[in-house]
């Protein structure tokens, strides 16, 4: 009994998560803290990895003292939880897994808003923190001190509605008075902290309803989201790149990306090229910057793009059936033929190489898997009875498939597309790196790579930074996916 | 198999109708003549006739008439039309007409029930024929296409085979098309690419004159798919081979490599997911899914250069490019190309034992006394282990596809790396014939995996018998 109630509590299992994530982490900074090439150690990377360890043996010992307060009482004492303000500590080391963690250990009662709160205050943080990297550059954007001092403001005001929510936000109800919050928060959305703009429609729902669930689907969703601590971490990276991306136009200066700097060609990593530079000069910690604004794009469009005229598919062969469904089916079962990647080569083999050609490559071959998928789900919505309901009342077919079937058969699709977004993303970098994708004077994480790997011998860290970025964006996708499954659809699962 | 039932059913399929016809159409054309003839001494039709004049005799005719007219009448009433009195007899008539047929359709037939006769229909003659050994062994002769057919039909499992691969033959024809039409639209110019700038018009237009390029989109696709089927796909634009040739030289190194790492991968992920299923929310389950997380997001051809760091440059373990004569330099790339493979069938291994575990059947088993590994190797990994299978097809497709960067980062002269490097010109037979070739294998493979399923999942073999 005792061993059920430990292991269904969500602080445990968050606790025993991020502990091993951490070592394992830890383990992998030990190992590339010994440099095999020239036989020593690498000081500041074995300090880091050291911190690491030392965080993830105290989660480990707090993971252990919460197994035991709930095996004796049933409950987490409020000493222990007092432990999670020392956990804190490890956002300093940029280690979110255990910071989540203890953010989730330290408030007893926690709701939606408050988590979204926190994590639109870190994305704030983090964006001023890699913004602020620049000020080692010999020089910066003309835009950079007017941006950061807006960023500091509104991070401040980040800060204090953080407060706010934590102070006045009792279960479900919202306190009126915080609308003008609420709508500020979306109006500081317009930096990319897309968290804010989840944080303001979220009061903004709470205190239009005072408490009644009426919109009991979004809330239920985002409970369980904000619940879990991964798919939190992957909406965070998502959210973060992105606020890179729009904050990066008035940060980081483009210039230090693309144009040749023949006085500081191949620098390894220091304060003012944190990332080092490559064969002509530029930073390669600017370029990675803005290299997400590329993959964020191509992931999104050449996502988007299939999942509307796949779902569209789907949807009208799944709905009418017989004949129109077997035309479109074995139609698309061509498609399903070809392995995605050797369609996106064929088509970029005529067309030529650029960016769009690229979101029109990758977007044919995704198309029959959502096709199956909507097909799938809308074979099932059109036999619910509400469906039958609007057919006997002589609702127009197109009018009952859009009011209908497609609102009712929309989360799987969500689900699969937030997956393969990540596929999406290591595909573009692939097909660049074959030098099949984005136009090569572009920084893009795939071309960047495909330009370090000419120098992995003697200068690695070109091609392993931003192969990192793109595991990490991947990574990111891939744990928003498994979190939205489960909070859509658990039968998915 | 019973030639005359299996008639039957086929001829009431709607999709082997016609084929039925057309195949057998000596044979049917035979038995059409013998229905006309019997038609008209049938004693189906002799009664219709005679029920059919005694209606027209009687008062029913009348009494439909006037039914009929007032029907007619309180309609246009309804709708506020006016009919000339011309028009309006015709409608009464036709309309009575088609009621009396009816009625002596269901007159004739209450009466052939009574004394125990049925219509005759065209299968019914067909099958008559069929049942007479003479007429039989002609039609054997004759209708050989039909008998080919029939016995395909009569097999359920034959019958799927068969079905499934004239589904894929279609989707290979299809794949070529759809290849060859991108490739034809291309707005490149192949000529141009590969003599050069300073190419005059006339030796452009004899490169296209060689090549078949100045010739309609209807005969090159012709011709194209005839290559694709005889193996025969003429030279490459650039370096003069035969494109065929060289894509079988190319393929088994890209075959060989795929299926190596498919093998690995398999033999580590399943026990991997089960394990993970098992002992779920433990610190391996946890583990293993989160290194299973990184492998679905790990781009392949930034695995195989921090491969190529650590063990070739650094720790000189295996050589960095691959070479057929050492079977060392198999490793890495097996490795790269099976990374994305082992995750997502570790995750979907975990994901259907899971499903499975909690199954009634499972509770069935554990208290009937079996152990645990009786239960886990009868009856858990059995059931979980059919949408296993379907994630491997699936991604053995994408591996096959996705081997293209792979071979590139170690260099491997596969079908892959053929592709891209072809595609700069770009050369039309080359990649035609590569991805096209490519597609046909991975639906031969999905055709062997449906197949395999109809044999060994037994809910699909009951399934089959009533196909």
């Amino acid at each position: 009994m005792a061993k059920l109630t430990f292991k269904s509590s969500l602080e445990y299992s968050e606790a025993t998560f991020s502990w091993i994530v951490t070592a394992g982490i830890a383990v992998i900074l030990l190992l590339s803290s010994y440099d095999l090439w020239t036989q020593a150690v690498r000081p500041s990377v074995l300090i880091i990895a050291l911190v690491y360890l030392l965080f993830a043996l105290l989660q480990l010992g707090l993971a252990w003292r919460i197994r035991n307060d709930i095996a004796r009482s049933g409950a987490i004492r409020s000493s222990t939880r007092a432990l999670g303000y020392i956990q804190l500590l490890s956002l300093f080391s940029g280690n979110l897994f255990i910071t989540a963690s203890a953010l989730h250990l330290i408030k007893r009662d926690r709701n939606t808003e408050y988590t979204l709160a926190v994590y639109t205050l870190l994305t704030g943080l983090f964006v001023i923190a890699i913004s602020a990297l620049n000020l080692f550059k010999p020089y910066v954007a003309d835009t950079f001190l007017p941006a950061i001092s807006l960023l500091l403001i509104t991070t401040g005001f980040h800060l204090i509605s953080l407060l706010l929510v934590a102070r006045f936000m009792k279960g479900r109800i919202a306190a009126p008075w915080l609308s003008p919050v609420a709508i500020l928060l979306i109006l500081t959305s317009v930096t990319g902290n897309l968290f804010a703009l989840l944080l303001g429609i979220n009061l903004l729902i709470k205190i239009r309803h005072n408490g009644k669930p009426a919109t009991a689907k979004w809330e239920e969703v985002w409970g369980k989201l904000t619940r879990s601590t991964t798919s939190m971490i992957g909406l965070f990276f998502i959210v973060f790149l992105f606020s890179m991306a729009v904050c990066s136009y008035f940060t980081f200066d483009y210039a230090m990306a693309t144009e040749n700097n023949y006085s500081a060609i191949l620098q390894h990593p220091s304060l003012a090229y944190p990332l080092g530079t490559d064969n002509f000069g530029r930073c390669l910690f600017t370029r990675i910057v803005f290299g997400a604004r590329i993959s964020l794009i191509v992931g999104f469009f050449s996502t988007l793009i299939p999942v509307v005229i796949g779902g569209a598919l789907g949807a009208i062969s799944g709905y009418y059936g017989r004949r129109t469904d077997n035309i479109i089916m074995r139609l698309l079962d061509v498609l399903y033929a070809i392995p995605g990647i050797l369609l996106a080569i064929a088509i970029i083999a005529a067309f030529g190489a650029n960016t769009f050609n690229l979101i029109i490559a990758l977007s044919v071959g995704a198309i029959p898997t959502y096709a199956r998928t909507m097909r799938a789900n809308v074979l099932l919505v059109s036999t619910f009875e509400y469906v039958e309901a609007a057919r006997a009342l002589g609702t127009r077919d197109l009018l009952i498939i859009i009011k209908h079937i497609i609102p009712g058969s929309l989360a799987p699709m969500i689900v699969k597309s937030t997956l393969t977004i990540g596929a999406a993303v290591i595909s573009t970098s692939s097909l660049s790196f074959l030098g099949l994708g984005v136009e090569p004077h572009i920084p893009e994480w795939g071309n960047i790579l495909k330009l370090g790997s000419t120098y992995l011998e003697s200068h690695s860290y070109l091609a392993i930074y931003p192969g990192l970025a793109i595991i990490l964006l991947v990574l990111s996708f891939n744990f928003l996916g498994d979190g939205l499954r489960d909070a859509l659809d658990p039968k998915l699962g | 198999m019973k030639p005359a039932a299996t008639y039957a059913k086929m001829y009431a399929d709607p999709s082997y109708k016609y084929f039925l016809l057309l195949l057998g159409a000596p044979v049917n054309l035979a038995a059409l003549v013998v229905y006309w003839v019997q038609r008209r001494k049938d004693a189906y039709h002799v009664l219709y006739n005679e029920t059919h004049a005694a209606l027209l005799e009687s008062d029913v005719k009348l009494r439909i008439e006037a039914e009929t007219l007032e029907q007619l009448r309180c309609k246009m009433s309804f709708f506020g039309e006016t009919l000339s009195p011309e028009r309006l007899r015709r409608q009464v008539e036709s309309v009575t007409a088609d009621k009396l047929r009816q009625q002596a359709v269901i007159e004739t037939e209450r009466k052939l029930e009574r004394r125990g006769v049925s219509e005759s229909s065209y299968v019914g003659v067909v099958q008559n024929l069929l049942a007479r050994p003479i007429f039989f062994g002609f039609s054997l002769i004759a209708g050989i296409l039909m008998y080919a057919l029939m016995l395909v039909y009569s097999n359920p499992y034959v019958k799927y085979i068969f079905e499934r691969i004239v589904m894929s033959l279609f989707v290979i024809l299809g794949v070529s098309v759809l290849v060859f039409t991108i490739l034809y639209l291309s707005p490149m110019n192949p000529a141009a690419n590969i003599l050069g700038e300073t190419a005059t018009d006339e030796q452009i237009a004899q490169f296209n004159r060689i090549y078949g390029l100045d010739q309609s989109y209807l005969v090159q696709l012709w011709n194209n798919i005839k290559g694709i089927l005889t193996f025969d796909l003429g030279k490459s634009f650039a370096g003069n081979e035969q494109v065929t040739a060289t894509i079988a030289r190319k393929f088994p190194i890209t075959l060989t490599l795929t299926v190596i790492s498919l093998a690995m991968s398999v033999l580590i992920a399943i026990p991997i997911g089960i394990l993970s299923a098992m002992k779920r929310n433990s610190f391996w389950d946890y583990s293993f899914m989160f290194i299973a997380l990184i492998g679905l997001s790990i781009p392949s051809f930034w695995q195989g250069l921090i491969f190529i760091l650590n063990f070739s440059i650094k720790l000189h373990w295996l050589p960095a490019t691959y070479n057929p004569q050492n079977a060392l330099s198999l490793i890495m790339p097996t490795v790269v190309l099976g990374t994305g493979l082992t995750a997502a069938v570790a995750r979907m291994t975990r994901s259907s034992t899971l499903e499975v575990i909690l199954e009634d059947y499972m509770v069935t088993a554990k208290a009937k006394g079996l152990n645990q590994r009786q239960i886990l190797f009868r009856h858990a990994i059995r059931n979980a282990i059919i949408p296993i299978i379907t994630v491997i097809g699936l991604q053995f497709g994408a591996m096959l596809g996705g081997s293209a960067v792979t071979e590139k980062v170690f260099n491997i002269s596969g079908i892959g790396s053929y592709i891209v490097d072809k595609q700069f010109i770009p050369d039309i037979p080359s990649i035609l014939g590569g991805v096209v070739y490519t597609a046909i294998t991975i639906s031969l493979i999905n055709v062997i995996i449906d197949v395999l399923y109809a044999f060994f999942d037994p809910r699909i073999r009951t399934k089959m018998k009533h196909y």
